[in-house]
């Protein structure tokens, strides 16, 4: 089942063209990872998704209806994100919030559900990133692998429908990027949909349901899983594979 | 060098103008703080959100109140606001003036401070589902508060001070009421010097307020 497309999107920073017509499908379950080089439009594409960049020209479609990205409205945007999620690079958890507040926020504030349900269903997705036991603290008090957990937290704990992730593990140390790829992980396991730009090859070949290369604003290539791997067709992409195999 | 007649001038005066300093500089300036501050987060925040108009207003009353001296404001406002039927007894004016006047400087305070939250807070909160409103109340305001805290009570031990002006209206205040005093006496300068130095304990305990302050509003966790 569909769950999310999007059509032509192109977005210009001042004059030049970062998106330059991007198409992009995204099945209930699929784990979509977008590769591609540093500037080549990824972290521009989700955040034109989440309309935290407006596109200049494209369609989106979600759930069962379509959206004129340029021509949103507020409420549709409002209620769109509400349904998804969104793990930042650098986290941006909230420096005033405590661990549980960070994630119970979007509950009591945006959903105007009630305090006590909203903790135990924090805890309940703070135990899941095996953060529950740092409840009380706030982000600068923690690592970053445990920041990005909370993070995860955070957007699980509305029950989105797709969770989109923009280098999670980048600002990471190697042994925290392990921990928090093994939360991606077992969520892929358990069918959340979701969109992963990343630099992490072999976690892509394991989890993902669907590979999108991209290069200079552009799809350059999609494939299948692993298969993507085995097989690139395109130059750029095989260039690509060799250049960050290591 | 101090004689006995002055000692006792001094003991004599004291209570009296501790208590014009209790019962009219503080206050006079703790109100005014207090509703220039709700101010100065309107103003600010009408800027950071870029409403239309409204912005426009708000940087028009920014310009014109930092533009012109306090003095002045408070004489404008002693002789202009009975002429647009506001009676006011000088001391509701004063606070009026001062409010006004405090929250142009703090608006530019909290404004600055709002600008330094990182983009990526607001952008996390629209992401869980918030909208601009509640972002602002539950994340930007509380973290550009904080951010502000020092600079705002900093304002606020210079308005203790400023409260002389509110003479020029009117108002007996503390250093008013000391120069009652000293003109009955003849003795100035002991009187001035005794008034500075209860000046002097006022801010001495603001300071102390603002410290234990900060440490309430804590740094969320950064230095522990
Ligand atoms: N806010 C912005 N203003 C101007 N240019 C931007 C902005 N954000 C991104 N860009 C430019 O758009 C291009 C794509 O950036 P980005 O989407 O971050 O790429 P990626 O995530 O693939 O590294 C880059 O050349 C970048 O400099
Ligand atoms: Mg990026």
């Amino acid at each position: 089942m569909k769950l999310l497309e999007i059509r032509n999107l192109h977005k210009k920073f001042d004059s030049t063209e970062v998106l330059k017509g991007v198409d992009l499908t995204v099945e209930k379950g699929d784990v979509v990872s977008i590769l591609g080089p540093s500037g080549s439009g990824k972290t521009t594409l989700l955040r034109c998704i989440n309309f935290l960049e407006k596109a200049d020209e494209g369609d989106l479609v979600f759930g069962e209806k379509t959206y004129h990205l340029p021509k949103t409205s507020r409420d549709d945007i409002s209620s769109i994100r509400k349904r998804t999620g969104f793990v930042f690079q650098n986290y941006n958890l909230f420096a005033n919030k405590t661990v549980l507040h960070n994630v119970t926020l979007g509950l009591t504030s945006a959903r105007h559900i009630h305090a006590k349900a909203a903790e135990e269903k924090a805890l309940e997705v703070l135990r899941k990133v095996g953060m529950a036991d740092f409840a009380g603290q706030y982000p600068s008090q923690l690592s970053g692998g445990q920041q990005q957990r909370v993070a995860i937290a955070r957007a699980l704990a509305t029950d989105p429908d797709i969770i989109f992730f923009d280098e999670p593990t980048s600002a990471l140390d190697p042994e925290l990027t392990a921990e928090v790829l093994e939360v991606m992980r077992e969520l892929a396991h358990e069918g959340m949909t979701m969109i992963v730009v990343t630099h992490e090859i072999s976690f892509a070949k394991e989890v993902s349901s669907k590979v999108v290369f991209m290069a200079e604003g552009k799809v350059v290539e999609e494939g299948h899983g692993a298969d993507f791997f085995e097989n690139p067709k395109e130059d750029r992409t095989k260039e690509f594979l060799r250049l960050t195999k290591n | 060098m101090i004689n006995e007649k002055t000692m006792e001038l001094l003991i004599s005066s004291f209570p009296k103008i501790l208590e014009f300093g209790l019962k009219v500089t503080l206050p006079l300036a703790v109100i005014a703080f207090i509703l220039s501050t709700v101010l100065a987060v309107l103003v600010a925040t009408v800027q950071f959100a870029e409403v239309p108009v409204l912005k426009q207003i708000c940087r028009f009353y920014i310009w014109v109140i930092r533009g012109t001296p306090l003095l002045v404001q408070l004489m404008v406002a002693f002789y202009g606001l009975p002429l647009i039927g506001i009676h006011a007894n000088p001391f509701v004016m004063a606070v009026i003036v001062f409010t006004i006047n405090e929250g142009a400087y703090s608006a530019e305070t909290m404004r600055a401070a709002m600008e330094a939250v990182p983009a990526g807070q607001l952008e996390a909160g629209y992401c869980v589902g918030m909208n601009f409103m509640q972002i602002m109340w539950h994340i930007i305001l509380p973290q550009s508060f904080r951010t502000a805290f020092p600079s705002l009570f900093n304002a606020l031990i210079s308005m203790v001070k400023d409260t002389s002006l509110a003479s020029s209206i009117t108002v007996v205040e503390m250093f008013t009421r000391t120069k009652q005093i000293a003109g009955q006496s003849y003795n100035y300068l002991p009187l001035y010097i005794e008034v500075a130095i209860v000046y002097l304990l006022f801010c001495t305990v603001l300071t102390f307020v603002q410290k234990r302050g900060e440490k309430i509003l804590g740094s969320y966790g950064v230095r522990k």
